[in-house]
């Protein structure tokens, strides 16, 4: 006990470099925090695909359309649960820059597929029943305020309307959530057979198609048999897995997403060694004191730890603050940024890593000073001094 | 006045001949204010380098036809009865063979990335002899042009530096049909380069796409004509186009990156308050480190603004020298480093980071503010502090 008060007043004895220490920390945990989490949403996609999910695209690229028969006949292909299909609707509310994800899809289909996206039952059903209805995401709903029973506009840059323009008017049966806190849930879902008949150009295509297999274990053949059943043929396919599609996918944001992580933790280890640095220099300057400590009878080891552990308490009080500081801007920004991005979350693995930092960074800066107290000789320190 | 000038040259000397005391504690400061004038000049650049690939890809004396409401070229469409509407515009130029006009199309074809050897999206544009006239800067840096009518492609330069297998002399397959490369071009760094180029018509009719284009290229004298391109455009009831001179299509694309600009300020001013922190705490020492020298000075008739000015000086020039380190590292490292990510089409723009002497500058100044800021309050402490205190805490 009396070891902490010590530890405590050495802590304190200058306000101001304990001040600005501890806020240098802070600034490089609340950098580390944040900028983890941003790498998690945007990998989210990857992270929550489900393992028995194949996507199937067109094989020139997943942008060109395939055709409405493929969902039987890919229904058909032995290995393959449930097949459900997606159109991109190229969707902005409003404003041409307040672009809202919007997918034409078959509802039933797309909710088997798709387990993880929660509704309320009733919501279900009405939205199944009217075709003109909208089933919109927990989290897109919320950025725009939009409830269930609204009326909303929502317009394509890409197809027109049937009557004319580009706008279709949609009421919203249902809200849905995810079934956990990652579940992207930043998007819209309505009818196919509703954007077929009221579209202009017509014509029976598709984007792309979803399936589950009977096991994950039969992926890569039922994968296989897929893109050989439509090999040679106008539209032939790639059929990879969620997982790998959503990877594919993320890395078309290429290499300048490694170049801003990388960029920033360089900023955030030069935090730490600048900071490293005062913290090394301030315990070194205490020299003299440690001798008389040691001259009073405090054993080599006791002074060890007591130094060790002042390190340590100077890493995770800024740390902590940073990561406090951290989740505070992730609160916040979240819904702001729930056009762009699936949901933020600062999960238990951030928390380890920036726990498994503060550590790290409280003894590195505390051993060297520790060891050179641990080794002391009473006599040339008070020399020195 | 002058006395003062010589006094407080007589400190700055005597501060930084002490520098090499505190040496640790100068150099974390140093490396500070490089690291964050670095990161700031990374992501500056990087957004200049996006926005200057998409500028420059623009003429004013081109009109650009869009559907209206599709933003970008990928999400347009035009019949071949609207382009040929389009063709009796008022104000588009002509020759011999008609109007100076490029309908154009564009299909999305997957290419492997060399630095992930993942599969993304690339363009391939489908045009005419007409519409590569249109492109400003435009050369053939290897082979042939293509040959209307066959399925010959010319590749941009960019795409043969970011991608594999689009080698002169070599056949790519996209689907079902295989492609030749017969032609390396080149259209001075811009977004063109980006891209594939072969004959409109193959594309149309390998890929579906009947007699229908998306986008339409035209010349015109000047941005003048606009005007009465447009009332053309909304007297007529078959055209759901509408128009703007091709520069200010790529001006607004350009813009797609800045967020990359925000974000690093942002991220550089809140790595630049931590740096200011240990700035602080560097020029503090610095401080407290000389004080006895600061007392005897005062004590022999030195007067507190040279004490002032000594410390000033002494955290500007570290600043200073983290800063030009910093600037040094990001224009090694980053300028001219090659990057590609997604444009407003969906397709990848491949472009290089680009260190203009304007965001030096913006580097510098911010390093500047950290110096000053890092260097006023421990100077008003060596100013202010009395003799006799100075002198007792120095023992």
């Amino acid at each position: 006990m009396k070891d902490l008060y010590l530890v405590y007043k050495n802590l304190t004895r200058k306000k101001m470099r304990l001040f600005l220490t501890t806020f240098a920390i802070f600034i490089a945990f609340l950098i580390f925090g944040a900028i983890m989490t941003l790498r998690g949403a945007l990998n989210s996609g990857v992270e929550m695909s489900a393992d028995n999910r194949l996507v199937v695209v067109h094989k020139t690229n997943f942008t060109n359309p395939l055709p409405y028969s493929y969902v039987n006949k890919t229904q058909a292909i032995e290995g393959v649960k449930q097949v459900t299909h997606a159109n991109w609707f190229g969707g902005y509310y409003q404003e041409p820059a307040n672009q809202v994800v919007t997918f034409a899809v078959e509802p039933e289909s797309y909710l088997a597929v798709y387990p993880e996206l929660v509704i309320e039952p009733e919501q279900r059903k009405a939205w199944l029943n009217n075709q003109a209805s909208i089933l919109v995401g927990e989290r897109i709903a919320l950025a725009n305020g939009w409830k269930v029973g609204d009326r909303i506009p929502l317009s394509s840059n890409i197809f027109s309307h049937k009557e004319g323009g580009q706008t279709w008017d949609f009421v919203i049966e249902g809200i849905f959530r995810g079934a956990e806190q990652k579940t992207d849930t930043s998007y819209l879902l309505f009818h196919y057979k509703y954007f077929k008949e009221t579209q202009s150009w017509g014509g029976d295509s598709i984007g792309w198609l979803i399936l589950t297999t009977e096991d994950a274990a039969m992926n890569e053949s039922v994968a296989k048999a897929i893109d050989n059943n439509f090999a040679n043929s106008n539209a032939e396919t790639d059929t990879s897995t969620e997982q790998a599609f959503n990877k594919a996918f993320i890395e078309q944001i290429g290499n300048i997403g490694l170049i801003i992580f990388g960029v920033v933790f360089m900023a955030f280890f030069t935090i730490l060694i600048v900071v490293g640095n005062t913290m090394v220099l301030a315990i070194r300057e205490r020299t003299a004191e440690i001798a008389v400590l040691k001259t009073l009878g405090f054993a080599s080891i006791r002074i060890f730890k007591m130094v060790l552990i002042e390190s340590c308490l100077l890493a995770f009080l800024g740390g902590l603050l940073g990561l406090g500081g951290a989740y505070l801007l992730i609160q916040g920004a979240s819904e702001n940024l729930a056009r762009f991005l699936p949901n933020l979350v600062l999960d238990q693995n951030i928390l380890l890593q920036a726990l498994g930092y503060m550590l790290l960074l409280g003894l590195i800066t505390g051993i060297a000073p520790a060891i050179s107290a641990l080794k002391l000789n009473i006599i040339t320190a008070f020399n020195r001094g | 006045m002058s006395n003062l000038m010589s006094q407080s040259t007589a400190v700055i000397v005597m501060n930084i001949r002490s520098l090499p005391r505190r040496l640790w504690m100068s150099l974390a400061m140093v490396f500070a204010s490089a690291v964050v004038v670095a990161i700031l000049l990374a992501f500056l650049a990087m957004a200049k380098g996006f926005e200057a690939t998409m500028q420059s890809a623009g003429s004013d004396d081109v009109a650009f036809f869009m559907r209206t409401g599709s933003a970008a070229e990928l999400n347009s469409s035009a019949s071949r009865e609207q382009v040929n509407l389009i063709e009796n515009a008022p104000g588009i130029l002509k020759d011999e063979q008609g109007p100076l006009v490029s309908p154009e199309l564009y299909v999305i074809v997957d290419g492997v990335k060399k630095s992930t050897q993942q599969e993304a999206n690339i363009p391939l544009r489908g045009l005419s002899q007409r519409g590569v006239d249109m492109r400003n800067g435009f050369t053939l840096t290897a082979g042939r042009m293509f040959t209307p009518g066959t399925d010959e492609l010319i590749v941009g330069a960019g795409i043969l530096r970011e991608f594999d297998g689009f080698d002169l002399g070599q056949e790519i397959r996209f689907g079902k049909y295989t492609w030749k490369v017969v032609g390396v071009f080149s259209t001075g760094g811009n977004v063109f380069e980006s891209e594939l180029w072969a004959d409109a018509k193959v594309i149309q009719n390998l890929y579906n796409r009947g007699s229908s284009y998306q986008t339409v290229r035209a010349r015109i004298g000047s941005s003048d004509d606009l005007t009465a391109i447009n009332e053309y455009l909304e007297s007529e009831p078959r055209l759901t186009h509408e128009v703007q001179t091709e520069s200010a299509y790529f001006a607004t694309q350009g813009k797609s990156l800045e967020y990359m600009a925000i974000f690093g300020w942002v991220i550089s001013s809140i790595m630049a308050l931590g740096a200011l922190a240990g700035a602080l705490n560097t020029m503090y020492t610095s401080v407290s480190d000389r004080s006895m020298e600061i007392a005897t000075l005062r004590a022999i008739g030195f007067s507190s603004l040279s004490a002032f000015i000594g410390t000033m000086v002494e955290a500007m020039t570290l600043a200073v020298i983290g800063s030009l380190v910093g600037a040094l590292a990001a224009f090694i490292f980053f300028d001219g480093m090659n990057a590609s990510t997604l444009g407003g089409s969906f397709t990848q723009v491949v472009f290089s980071f680009q260190l203009t002497s304007e965001l030096f500058i913006q580097g510098i100044t911010l390093a500047l503010i950290i110096g000053f800021v890092s260097g006023f309050f421990p100077a008003w402490r060596a100013a202010r502090v009395p003799v006799i205190v100075a002198f007792q805490s120095a023992r």
